[in-house]
């Protein structure tokens, strides 16, 4: 049950409206309940995986909280982490294994794995073992209560795709009952509006272009592989802001906050900048649970860029198990080590181009370029092998002519995407000095509901949903 | 306190009555017009309410065989058929439903093929899509149709939203505005006569029993709801070089004729007797051509007068 299925606007009004008309004790087993419901529609055989990750996290934070010791965390994180490399790795690895052993003389067959990869494993994984390190630094004691951490864990509108909560942040807040606000409600569906618009006007009818484009590329002119190229860069910034702009929206609506995972990535200045505002919960993640403890930059400056390294490349095995995801990853942290090698003589160059640091012009220049340089890493994301990415990039360094085929099917086709866009910058401008949900909310009822029915009639109208769209296709499900 | 929260709620109503209107002025926007072929629901409301003496359900045998106006000019008879493309016994029962909620007819005619149709045949989202919005689209929605058209059978813009890109502000226009009756009442007259009739006729392949009992169970719903409404209810069989075998032809009629008031008649081996000609009347083997339909609806009209009671004055 993904956020845009007729089943979901059935699921969620009844658990959004029982929660607050349970009496208090009933609320988090309420939620709990519904929250497991709605992972066993993605896949009761997804289940049980869920159950050990709560189970196994659960008791090692009671044993940490008990007595401090690497042991249990060692254990829990190790078995969560295995669980994910077998579902998630295994077939990767022995590809690895496979093509080093046959470049060595030694060819042998890699098994060929069919393995499940459960829901939002990789997103609920990595939450319940934040959590138990959080625990062993002491940072929080262990949750008592059973239902109140499961549905930490569980907690559905993040389930499937985050944000990746964290347990000083999220937990405390199944401890007391949330109240309804009628501004909270309104801001949530604003958000879970404008997530529909984005996923379905923008994110899919881009993700059309993108597709033709980048699975016959040598059909396309080289203006159409940069177009493309930058649509991708677009299309997957609306498509999971979408999902996060949902998932924040249907917590707030029952009074619970989520970690903001987008703040306008596209407008910064530098790749490190990028990061700091690209899916916020899982570069947090990374920088408290692995860039940190392998020193962060406490350790001289060529050990920092390792780090950074290090952690770049793990962050593109998280996307995906493929060779191009870590070339994607590693490009972003050598991205930043270059970025950080190269900062005094670009300083340098401003001076000497009379160019202030914080003048329009070189704001300009450096998100243009950041965005140049974070599109043509998306590149190796999206084309899903090495020599497919190769052929993207080739087609867009050497001018040549496509055979004539159009990116959109016609003009409103274009009207719509360009339109959608030009919206999703406008928003992103508003959010840069206030809430955009929270200021509709709170401001005058005619504009909202101008806006409102504006959204819900352009996102039914030009959206891309009806007979052959696959409701499941949000691109970071498949992470 | 409580006086915010009923402001609120009443705002909330308003607000979501408004985005239904607005999705409903969509929806009829957005949905190709439909005059013939079936499922004319538009034209049909436009009728005046209870004007008519008898209503005519089926398949595209009932639609492309039968003009109302035929009818009228030899009997009097005022009518509409609201058929629909490989229209189910199931489809027609809620047809039916909808149909009697603006008008009175004191017979129901209905194309006997259905009964050896499929379950689902090819056409469920046309013939339920253009209903009016009501429980009786609803009820359809979970009991005729294929579970995968449920959501655009209970939501058009699911089905037809992507027309945005090619309707034209003519098309929007009509989409919005009032329907206005039209001449054809239901029926569409198709142009072209059939090759091959020499051969004719053909024997039609009929369902299992199983099906056969499905559909048999959808007229009982009809025949009780005609009994509920005072109206006779009547299965016919046009004139067809498209037959099913003999046997179910005789099957059928003990079948209907069992249940209470209905009334069968077969005229499936009649075609001459009527006067129609196979080389130059037919459309195919089963369907007539404009003027195999016009000379059939003229006898027709003279038939119904003299053989159903409730449509003798």
């Amino acid at each position: 049950m993904n956020f845009l299925t007729p089943a979901y606007f059935l699921f969620f009004p009844a658990a959004a409206a029982l929660y607050f008309l349970l009496p208090a004790r009933l609320k988090n087993p309420w939620l709990l309940l519904c929250s497991w419901f709605f992972y066993l529609c993605a896949g009761p055989e997804y289940f049980v995986f869920l159950l050990f990750a709560i189970g196994v996290t659960y008791f090692a934070g009671l044993r940490l909280d008990k007595k401090p010791s690497r042991l249990p965390l060692v254990l829990a994180a190790g078995s969560l982490f295995l669980l994910l490399f077998i579902f998630k790795y295994l077939g990767f690895a022995l590809s690895i294994v496979s093509r080093v052993l046959g470049a060595l003389g030694l060819a042998i067959e890699s098994p060929a794995l069919s393995l499940i990869l459960p829901a939002g494993i990789s997103f609920y994984l990595f939450q319940s073992v934040g959590y138990v390190i959080d625990v062993y630094r002491g940072k929080r004691p262990a949750e008592r209560s059973f239902v109140k951490y499961a549905l930490f864990v569980s907690f559905f509108p993040s389930l499937l795709s985050g944000p990746i909560g964290r347990s000083d942040q999220l937990l405390p807040q199944f401890d007391a009952p949330r109240r309804f606000s009628w501004t909270g409600a309104k801001s949530g569906f604003i958000r879970f509006l404008w997530g529909a618009f984005q996923k379905l006007v923008v994110a899919d009818r881009l993700g059309v272009v993108t597709a033709a484009v980048f699975a016959a590329p040598q059909d396309y002119s080289t203006a159409q592989l940069w177009a493309a190229t930058i649509g991708f860069s677009l299309q997957i910034y609306c498509d999971f802001a979408a999902y996060s702009d949902m998932a924040s929206g249907c917590a707030e609506i029952m009074g619970f906050s989520l970690i903001q995972n987008f703040r306008t990535p596209y407008f910064s200045r530098s790749i490190q900048e990028f990061w700091r505002r690209w899916h916020i919960s899982l570069s947090s993640w990374f920088r408290d649970y692995l860039y940190i403890p392998l020193g962060g930059s406490r350790r001289g400056t060529a050990r920092k860029y390792v780090n950074v390294l290090i952690v770049f490349g793990v962050s593109g095995l998280w996307h995906g198990a493929a060779l191009s995801f870590i070339v994607w990853g590693l490009l972003n942290g050598a991205y930043q080590v270059i970025g950080g090698v190269t900062a005094p003589a670009r300083k340098r160059a401003r001076a000497a181009l009379h160019l202030r640091d914080d003048g329009k012009l070189c704001i300009l220049w450096q998100i243009a370029f950041t965005f140049l340089l974070a599109t043509l890493a998306w590149v190796f994301f999206k084309a899903g092998s090495l020599s497919a990415a190769l052929d993207v990039l080739s087609g867009m360094a050497l001018p040549r002519a496509g055979t004539g085929l159009a990116l959109f099917s016609g003009r409103r086709e274009l009207a719509a995407a360009l339109g959608g866009l030009l919206l999703v910058l406008a928003r992103d401008l508003w959010s840069l000095k206030a809430d955009p949900y929270r200021s509709l909310a709170q401001g005058n009822r005619a504009l909202r509901w101008a806006v409102c029915l504006g959204l819900l009639m352009l996102t039914l109208i030009c959206g891309i949903y009806g007979t052959g769209y696959d409701a499941q296709d949000f691109i970071y499900f498949n992470f | 306190m409580k006086k915010r929260v009923l402001k609120e709620l009443l705002f909330s109503l308003l607000f979501v009555a408004a985005a239904v209107v607005l999705i409903g002025a969509a929806s009829n926007a957005l949905k190709p017009a439909r005059h013939d072929y079936g499922a004319v629901w538009r034209d049909f409301l436009a009728e005046e309410p209870d004007s008519m003496d008898y209503l005519y359900l089926g398949s595209s045998y009932a639609y492309c065989d039968v003009s109302p106006a035929a009818i009228e000019e030899s009997s009097g008879l005022s009518g509409y058929c609201m058929a629909g493309p490989e229209q189910t016994m199931g489809i027609s029962y809620w047809y039916l439903r909808e149909c009697l909620r603006t008008q009175s007819p004191r017979a129901l005619l209905i194309e006997g093929t259905a009964l050896h149709f499929k379950e689902f045949q090819d056409y469920t989202q046309v013939n339920l899509a253009y209903m009016p919005m009501g429980l009786n689209r609803v009820a359809a929605a979970f009991t005729v149709a294929e579970p995968g058209l449920r959501t655009g059978i209970l939501f058009d813009l699911y089905f037809y939203h992507d027309r945005w890109r090619e309707v034209s502000l003519t098309e929007v226009r009509d989409g919005l505005l009032p329907a206005q009756p039209s001449g054809l009442r239901g029926f569409t007259p198709v142009d072209g006569v059939a090759e091959n009739m020499d051969k004719a006729p053909f024997v039609r392949d009929p369902q299992t029993e199983e099906v056969y009992e499905n559909n048999l169970s959808w007229l009982r719903r009809i025949v009780d709801l005609c009994a509920e409404k005072g109206v006779t209810p009547v299965v016919i069989f046009h004139p067809t070089y498209s037959q099913l075998p003999d046997e179910w032809h005789s099957r059928m009629k003990q079948d209907v004729e069992a249940m209470d008031g209905a009334l069968f008649f077969d005229l499936s081996r009649s075609a001459e007797d009527i006067g129609l000609d196979p080389m130059t009347d037919y459309f195919d083997a089963g369907h007539l051509n404009e003027g195999g339909a016009v000379q059939f609806s003229h006898w027709l009209g003279t038939f119904m007068r003299e053989n159903i009671p409730s449509l003798a004055e």
